[in-house]
């Protein structure tokens, strides 16, 4: 109760602390907005775009009854499905972001600490996994296991910690070698003590950082296999509204906002989540000079995913 | 440079590939238990033991017959005579073949691409450096936070759609006959830079953009270091300081960035190119995705990852002779 206690307090402070960084409360705000819009989906919604029988003529002109117009496929209410794709965008985001902070850091935290053959072993793989193109990897196995998010989310876990593991473990051997971790380790600490206290601590901000951050890039990922129709075929996505709109011609006939739409629904939502990474990185490394912790980790976690997907994203800043 | 350290560099490429090789193999029969059944689905009208016999021919045409470890056997010996088989296409060609018909169209809009953006990004990072907190300086950082927060796909589509059938400037979707009536001639040159427009614009920008702030931080970072000032101090001209020391040293970072980045300008940018439906790799993998053809696909994954892990030893061997600092293969 008291160890609940406390980490509860450690995370309304560090919340609070977010909160009064000028780019956190950008991030925080914009988060806040769109998980409520992902819960109460089926009330702003003015239609439910899952529903067969809610459908109108298709691509409708923006009008009052229908706010962004429907779609050019199939009729559906463009503004509603805005607001249902809202769920499947910052579902598997955070659940990837979640999965992979803990896969990284677990992983980061053993091979820099445990050394040896552990670390022998998971560096190896790390090289492996970096070296193999991921969106082609990800096609493949969605076309060998099926096209579904639980598959998607498992791929970009599988094949998403390396970057973090990387970065954990580099941290950790800097740490390992500072002067009270050696004391700690010279007055009998155990190894599991010392990763507890000492080790676990200093990483969990990276940890928290690099969170934010590969919820991003997760998403915007997703946007891109959504849009190649990796996704499931029957949920609702930005993605998804974006190919049925270049698909269905809403160019050749000038619905631009079915366009607009998806674009500006997965802007918000990794502007915030990036908004978030950088204002936790200015909290947590005050003294950044020159190139951004932050940035890099972003490139390196975005490279992972979408080298391919996203070339244009490119940061020169290694 | 250590020779011991570079044989065991280029056997530790080795075992990557093979273990990358050995992925790319099993991966399609982890989940696929019959291929043969996949690709003729049982038809009613026939009998178990014709439509066995038919599932035995596929087999063999396709190389799938014998227990799965003879197969990758049959599939290392190919790859190292450099064969990597043959599609499932009608007339089974050769996935090599098909590979190397695309790779050069991928490439053009993937180099031109690449070389805009560094040109690009140097130029306006080391403005930006130099004139640090001015409105340039601002704008660059907020162009930076839009552009990694949009995909490239979506700047694609705005592109096509507004450059290409607003103003119709650039055509937004690629012409058929631009491969089959390409002849080096000036004029079907002049054609392929016109249809490559939109794709590499759209991939550009961002590039761009994060480019430039990355030699904007880089070049900030170096201007501070002490040889810059020693440099300043001695009476070396301003402009002289910039190209040889703070460039020199601001670039390197972007230069072994490249080795990486190959891979990427080999695979080619597959959502782009499926947009503006460009005749490259990426759409090549896509077809073959959607036509189950396994071979191909895993022809595209290996070469990819092959070209990557021969790039990443080059410049890991070569970065010694990039940074005069660093020497390979010693101990720190």
């Amino acid at each position: 109760m008291k160890l609940f206690q406390k980490s509860f307090g450690g995370i309304a402070g560090f919340i609070g602390r977010i909160w009064r960084h000028r780019q956190g409360r950008i991030g925080l705000i914009l988060l806040i907005f769109l998980s409520l819009v992902a819960i109460f989906a089926p009330l702003i919604a003015p239609y439910d775009p899952y529903d067969v029988t809610q459908r109108a003529d298709k691509g409708l002109a923006p009008s009052l009854e229908h706010p962004l117009g429907t779609s050019i496929t199939t009729g559906q209410d463009v503004f509603s499905m805005l607001v249902y794709g809202t769920r499947v965008s910052l579902l598997v985001g955070l659940i990837t972001g979640i999965a992979i902070a803990l896969l990284g850091s677990v992983l980061g935290v053993a091979a820099g600490y445990l050394g040896g053959a552990v670390d022998m072993l998971l560096m190896r793989i790390v090289d492996v996994m970096i070296v193999i193109p991921t969106l082609p990897l990800t096609i493949l196995i969605t076309n060998v296991f099926g096209k579904s998010y639980v598959v998607i989310v498992l791929v970009f876990v599988l094949f998403g910690w390396t970057g973090l593991a990387r970065t954990v473990r580099s941290l950790v051997l800097r740490l390992k070698n500072a002067d009270y971790v050696k004391s700690a380790e010279l007055a009998g600490a155990g190894r599991w003590y010392v990763m507890k206290t000492h080790i676990l601590p200093a990483v969990s901000h990276l940890v928290i950082m690099s969170t934010a951050l590969s919820c991003a890039g997760i998403m915007i990922a997703e946007a891109g296999l959504s849009f190649l129709g990796l996704g499931n075929p029957t949920a609702i996505s930005w993605g998804k509204m974006l190919a049925d709109a270049q698909s269905g011609g809403s160019m050749l006939f000038g619905q631009w906002w079915t366009i607009i739409a998806p674009g500006i629904g997965i802007f918000i939502s990794v502007f915030a989540f990036m908004r978030l990474g950088l204002a936790i990185e200015g909290i947590v490394n005050p003294c950044m000079k020159g190139g951004s912790d932050a940035k890099r980790l972003l490139k390196h976690i975005r490279g992972r995913y979408l080298d391919e997907v996203l070339e244009s994203m490119e940061d020169g800043a290694k | 440079m250590n020779k011991y350290y570079v044989i065991k560099r280029i056997f530790y490429t080795l075992f990557i590939f093979a273990v990358v090789v050995t992925l790319c193999f099993f991966i399609p029969r982890l989940g696929v238990d019959d291929p043969a059944a996949r690709y003729y689905p049982a038809q009613g009208n026939m009998s178990d033991e014709s439509y066995e016999l038919i599932k035995e021919l596929t087999r063999q045409q396709y190389g799938l017959d014998g227990s799965t470890l003879s197969q990758y056997a049959r599939y290392l010996g190919g790859l190292i005579r450099g064969d990597l088989g043959n599609s499932y296409r009608a007339g089974s060609p050769k996935v090599w073949d098909l590979m190397m018909e695309r790779l050069p169209w991928t490439l053009v809009l993937s180099v031109s691409g690449m070389l805009i953006c560094l040109f690009f990004g140097i130029v306006i990072g080391t403005h930006c450096a130099m004139k640090r907190g001015s409105w340039q300086d601002r704008a660059l950082m907020n162009a930076s936070t839009v552009t990694t927060a949009l995909p490239a796909f979506f700047i694609a589509l705005m592109l096509a759609y507004f450059l290409g059938f607003k103003l119709e400037l650039f055509p937004a979707y690629t012409d058929q006959n631009l491969v089959s009536s390409f002849d080096w001639s000036l004029k079907s040159i002049g054609r392929v830079a016109y249809n490559a427009a939109l794709p590499i614009i759209s991939t550009a920008i961002g590039g761009i953009i994060g480019n430039a702030q990355g030699i904007r931080n880089s070049v900030i970072a170096v201007t501070g270091e002490k040889f810059i000032v020693t440099a300043r101090a001695k009476g070396v001209r301003r402009r002289r300081v910039l190209y040889r020391h703070v460039l020199r040293n601001a670039l390197l970072p972007v230069v072994t960035g490249f080795g990486m980045s190959l891979s990427g300008l080999i695979g080619g940018s597959v959502v782009i190119e499926q947009i503006f439906n460009w005749h490259g790799m990426g759409t090549l993998y896509l077809e073959a995705n959607n036509t189950n053809d396994y071979p191909l696909m895993m022809g595209i994954m290996i070469f990819i990852s092959g070209i990557a892990l021969a790039a990443n030893l080059v410049t890991d061997l070569c970065y010694g002779l990039l940074d005069p600092r660093v020497t390979v293969g010693e101990k720190q």
